[in-house]
């Protein structure tokens, strides 16, 4: 009986000892170490205000001169840009979502038109009371900027960035295809006939391994432009009101003072106006006559090289252009830029892009002091030593920013805010993305068959708006 | 004086002397106790690594198909909703019938051409040249399907690509490969084919060099030569091989993504849109991640319905030596 005992007791000793012993080990491990967190990746745990942009490490590290010049100005503030590659700005929000779902945003974030609903709807904080804070700092940046890319950026009566660049959708012609066929410089009230007219003259002088009119499928420089020169767009647009006391505080004499609202807004398709109808079928006819391409989904990546080799006649782009077209090879009088033709308007189309302060910014008033200090001339000219993009200030587009690299009518890009002040932003509601790919998907069908065909694209695009709207933040 | 035991006293056939006999006993417990936690250990890294990254998110996108959710606010129930929404949403509805489409012409076209040159190189080719056509049919398989698609796209271009170029020199118009539906379908699925036909190419090797030489003496000596040995010979002793390559290629083509993304983001229209790729566009771009759920649950139902036929069906038609 007590040997029993002691063989139990023996037992229970060794094995369940080591056992308790193990798992105390292991217990007291887990229990001791902190929960694993994104924030423990190296670099994302500290208090830095943490800044997200599109673009590489190149890019990231292009901006250390403005950080620099930031951080002797606030020396109190430890800024750490985050560069985030992506192929376009929707597949770039795309990651900023994944960040925020996994409890890490950034504090700051660079945003295009294409994301400022949906970042001012869900995840941005308004700027209103800091601008009306620091009024007497900002007004000489107001004074710079044309209304029609500030109100890109109002979003129900509250302004949620400043912009920082811009680009409106141009019409860049290579100079040499149009000298071969005989063309003038367009005038700058050119319309889409002439235009029409033009691209036939120079497939008749250059019939093969040319394209008169190359173009892509994408929100920005595909169909909209066209568009909007006619006078329509495939969303109907509307403005909310408010936003007064921005306007009335520092555009109170603007000539387009009365223009203003509260922000653009997009609640319903439009593919199914007669006018969608007819600027497809305009688009279709380029198309069916071999003077403009099919265009395929999200198409681009080798516009510049083909551009700067010659092979095409006319592109829709902006003043981001200069730079790749300079970089691949193309003298300064090899190409020009003109206003986007006029058919019924001439309303141009643009994206604008400026820092967004996320709603979760750890310090929101660091956020914004980064903020204004990139909205400074001083900081502007560090970030933007190169035509690579157009920038918001209007005294920064001079001479001296082209000069060497063309084209020769630079003016175009800011006169086309001044001359056509309806001139208005990317259409991009909150549904963006899901609105991108509705619009992009039915684009190459419609100009690419008959009339039949166009027809079912644009009931199928509206059908598609549809489903991509139903649900209205 | 009897002879028999009495049951009570008679020895079990298993037992074991006295001492000694305590001791196996227990030396055996103790060994196959020490071995199974020694398992444990060995499995724990994939249990662990399987419980966290495939059963956790399977359960969980299970329960998100139940709920309406955006990533930036709180998750809301809404019952069969999104099944019911995905269920008449006609772009869902084209992107599993594109996805259909797709296994059905890429996995025949896949099985058959691996088949055919996996025949062609160990039946025809030297040892030398066997070798150097295994890795290159296999070398495409270790490219990153985007970057493929990246180049593809360059060559398909209607105006300025190298396969329209080629087709010019004699006398083809150029054709818009990647700008009609008919024609981004077949770019789609060239360029997954090409992909992917190396694995299934890698199987029927190994299968080939399973079956015995006798096997096609005996064929020989009874009449049988040239394509008859393979349909009568070849073909039945590959069966397992077939069935095991079609079931993985079958899974693979049902979850085509990066092709059809890059070279044509799903268009002309829905024209090569596939499942999984509303799943993506559903979450990533319309922020709905419970209807991405759902349609995750369906195209999941979907496969696996498709593997049981599979096995259910390889029993008539497989044939195991």
């Amino acid at each position: 009986m007590t040997g029993a005992i002691n063989g139990q007791l023996r037992q229970i000793t060794r094995r369940a000892a080591l056992g308790a012993l193990g798992a105390g080990i292991i217990g007291a491990s887990v229990a001791s170490w902190p929960r694993l967190s994104g924030t423990d990746i190296p670099g994302r745990g500290d208090n830095s205000l943490s800044i997200a942009i599109l673009g590489t490490a190149a890019d990231a590290a292009a901006r250390q001169r403005a950080i620099d010049a930031f951080s002797s100005l606030h020396p109190d503030i430890k800024v750490k840009v985050q560069a985030i590659q992506a192929v376009d700005w929707k597949d770039f929000f795309t990651k900023i979502l994944t960040m925020v779902a996994a409890g890490t945003p950034p504090d700051v974030v660079y945003v295009a038109t294409e994301g400022a609903q949906l970042f001012a709807e869900k995840l941005a904080h308004p700027l209103d009371e800091y601008i009306r804070r620091d009024a007497a700092d900002m007004r000489e940046f107001f004074s710079d900027v044309h209304p029609s890319l500030v109100e890109a950026f109002m979003y129900k009566g509250s302004l949620y960035q400043l912009p920082m660049d811009w680009n409106a959708a141009n019409m860049y012609y290579n100079t040499a295809a149009f000298a071969e066929a005989g063309l003038d410089r367009p005038a700058d009230d050119w319309t889409h006939l002439d235009f029409r007219n033009n691209l036939a003259a120079m497939r008749k002088a250059r019939p093969s391994d040319f394209t008169p009119y190359y173009w892509t499928n994408r929100l920005f420089g595909g169909v909209v432009p066209w568009l909007y020169a006619n006078d329509t767009s495939f969303l109907k647009e509307t403005r909310s009101t408010g936003g007064d006391w921005l306007w009335d505080g520092f555009y109170a004499s603007d000539p387009s003072r009365s223009l203003r609202s509260g922000g653009y807004q997009w609640l319903e398709p439009n593919a199914n106006d007669d006018r969608v109808f007819e600027s497809f079928d305009y688009l279709r006819g380029l198309v069916k006559d071999g003077l403009g391409v099919r265009p395929e989904e999200g198409g681009g990546n080798s516009l510049v090289g083909l551009f700067a080799s010659n092979r095409i006649g006319t592109t829709p782009a902006g003043g981001y252009w200069v730079q790749g077209l300079h970089e691949a090879g193309m003298a300064e009088d090899g190409f020009d830029v003109q206003f986007f033709p006029r058919w019924k308007t001439q309303r141009h189309q643009f994206g604008t892009a400026g820092y967004a302060m996320m709603k979760t910014a750890k310090d929101k008033d660091a956020a914004w002091e980064w903020i204004k200090f990139s909205s400074s001339r001083q900081a502007m000219e560090l970030i933007f030593p190169n035509p690579a993009t157009t920038p918001a200030r209007r005294s920064m587009v001079n001479e001296k920013l082209y000069a060497g690299k063309g084209p020769a009518h630079w003016k175009v890009f800011y006169d086309t805010l001044d001359r056509f002040p309806t001139t208005g932003p990317i259409p991009a509601p909150p549904q963006q993305a899901a609105v991108e790919t509705a619009l992009m998907k039915n684009v190459s069908l419609a100009v690419s068959g008959d009339e039949q065909q166009l027809k079912q694209a644009l009931a199928s695009m509206q059908r598609d708006l549809e489903i991509a709207l139903r649900r209205q933040p | 004086m009897s002879t028999t035991i009495p049951p009570r006293e008679r020895p079990r056939q298993d037992a074991r002397p006295d001492k000694p006999a305590a001791r196996g006993r227990k030396g055996a417990s103790g060994n196959r106790h020490s071995q199974r936690w020694l398992a444990w250990v060995f499995l724990a890294p994939t249990i662990l690594g399987m419980g966290l990254f495939t059963l956790i998110p399977i359960v969980a996108s299970v329960v998100l198909a139940f709920f309406r959710w955006d990533i930036i606010s709180a998750p809301s129930f809404v019952g069969f909703n999104n099944f019911a929404e995905v269920v008449q949403d006609p772009t869902v509805r084209v992107s599993f019938l594109n996805t259909i489409v797709f296994v059905v012409v890429a996995v025949a076209l896949q099985l058959g051409l691996a088949l055919a040159l996996a025949i062609m190189v160990q039946e025809k080719m030297p040892a030398w040249l066997r070798v150097f056509f295994r890795s290159a049919f296999f070398f495409p398989l270790i490219l990153s399907a985007a970057s493929v698609s990246i180049f593809m796209r360059y060559l398909f271009n209607e105006q300025f690509g190298v396969v329209n170029w080629l087709l010019s020199l004699v006398g083809i118009p150029a054709v818009p490969w990647l700008t009609t539906p008919g024609g981004s379908a077949a770019v789609v699925i060239l360029v997954y084919v090409w992909q992917n036909f190396g694995f299934s190419f890698l199987l029927f090797i190994g299968g080939l060099a399973s079956i015995p030489v006798e096997t096609y003496e005996a064929a020989s000596i009874d009449g049988a030569t040239g394509w008859r040995k393979h349909l009568h010979v070849t073909l039945p002793l590959l069966s397992p091989t077939t069935l095991v390559a079609s079931v993985m290629a079958i899974i693979s083509a049902l979850q085509v993504f990066d092709q059809p993304y890059v070279l044509t983001r799903g268009g002309p229209g829905d024209s090569t849109r596939t499942a999984v790729m509303v799943i993506f566009e559903s979450a990533f771009q319309r922020l709905e991640f419970g209807q991405a759920s759902a349609i995750g649950v369906l195209l999941t139902l979907i496969i696996m319905a498709i593997t049981a036929a599979q096995f259910r069906l390889s029993k008539r038609f497989v044939f195991y030596q």
